[in-house]
């Protein structure tokens, strides 16, 4: 494998990722095609970064102080046109500065916008997400935060999502 | 989960070994730092670019698995970029197994402590 971002991060979190890593046990891969052309897509984009609005509930960073193997698996919408005055970032092990400067560096919304208008995409979905990338047992975020964020994917006719880590 | 609920996905990973360990359908690698997945604060064009070629990425996959490595370089050196987030403190895991290394032990076999448990000691 030839990228190696792990040279980006201070030696101790390269160790702890790459434990992480060690201990991943893949199960069977879902696989749905895309039905249809790029350009006629609705595209929702789905953020680790820790983003909650400033009139929403914050991710418990509390509760990952208290015990450091557990990470809030809750998710948050963001709606379309949000911007990084209106958000902040709570994920403990990400550097959160350049997402709050500019929130398309991790969530990148008018980015996607912009593709629209150039016909790379029909359009971005009108609700966003975000969940917190450290989660150690992902049962909850599998079973039930992704399955919420699906849902409402639908019900917004979303053709494809994009997940961006942090 | 998504996926399987009918939804494509496409994930971008800068530690895509962490992602292909996980298992994704599609997966575009990127040699960007974390923190800033689609490039540096301001830069348009460039997260406009990554964000593209990500997206692209959808229609062409025929498989589970599929891993593209993007082409971008990221222009700065790892020593700068560490060095721009040297004051940011570090996550609870990574202060906990800085001062007590035997614990990344039990990270490596999979064994993740219950709030219940005794949270330093080693598992044998």
């Amino acid at each position: 494998m030839s990228i190696d971002s792990y040279r980006f991060l201070a030696f101790a979190t390269r160790q702890v990722m790459k434990a992480w890593a060690a201990r991943q046990q893949r199960g069977v891969i879902p696989f749905t095609p895309l039905t249809k052309p790029l350009r006629e897509c609705t595209v929702a984009l789905v953020s680790t970064a820790a983003i909650a609005r400033n009139d929403d509930r914050p991710f418990d960073q509390e509760g990952e102080r208290r015990n450091p193997w557990w990470g809030d698996p809750s998710f948050r919408v963001i709606p379309l046109g949000t911007s990084e005055s209106d958000v902040r970032l709570y994920h403990l092990h990400i550097d959160p500065r350049f997402g709050q400067a500019d929130l398309d560096v991790v969530l990148p919304m008018r980015r996607l916008t912009e593709l629209a208008q150039e016909g790379v995409v029909r359009q971005p979905a009108a609700r966003h997400y975000s969940i917190m990338g450290y989660i150690l047992e992902p049962e909850v975020l599998v079973g039930e935060t992704a399955l919420a964020i699906a849902e409402r994917m639908r019900a917004d006719g979303v053709d494809a999502a994009a997940l961006v880590p942090a | 989960m998504i996926e399987a609920s009918g939804i494509p996905t496409v994930s971008l990973s800068m530690i895509p070994d962490l992602t292909r360990a996980v298992g994704v359908p599609r997966l575009a690698g990127i040699s960007y730092p974390m923190s800033r997945p689609l490039g540096n604060p301001h830069d348009a064009d460039g997260q406009r670019a990554v964000l593209r070629a990500t997206l692209e990425i959808l229609p062409r996959a025929a498989a589970p698995d599929t891993y593209v490595e993007l082409p971008f370089v990221w222009p700065e050196s790892p020593a700068k970029v560490r060095s721009a987030s040297k004051d940011i403190p570090p996550s609870p895991i990574v202060e906990l197994v800085t001062k007590k290394p035997w614990l990344l032990a039990n990270l490596y076999r999979g064994h993740i402590p219950q709030q219940e448990e005794v949270l330093d000691r080693a598992i044998p």
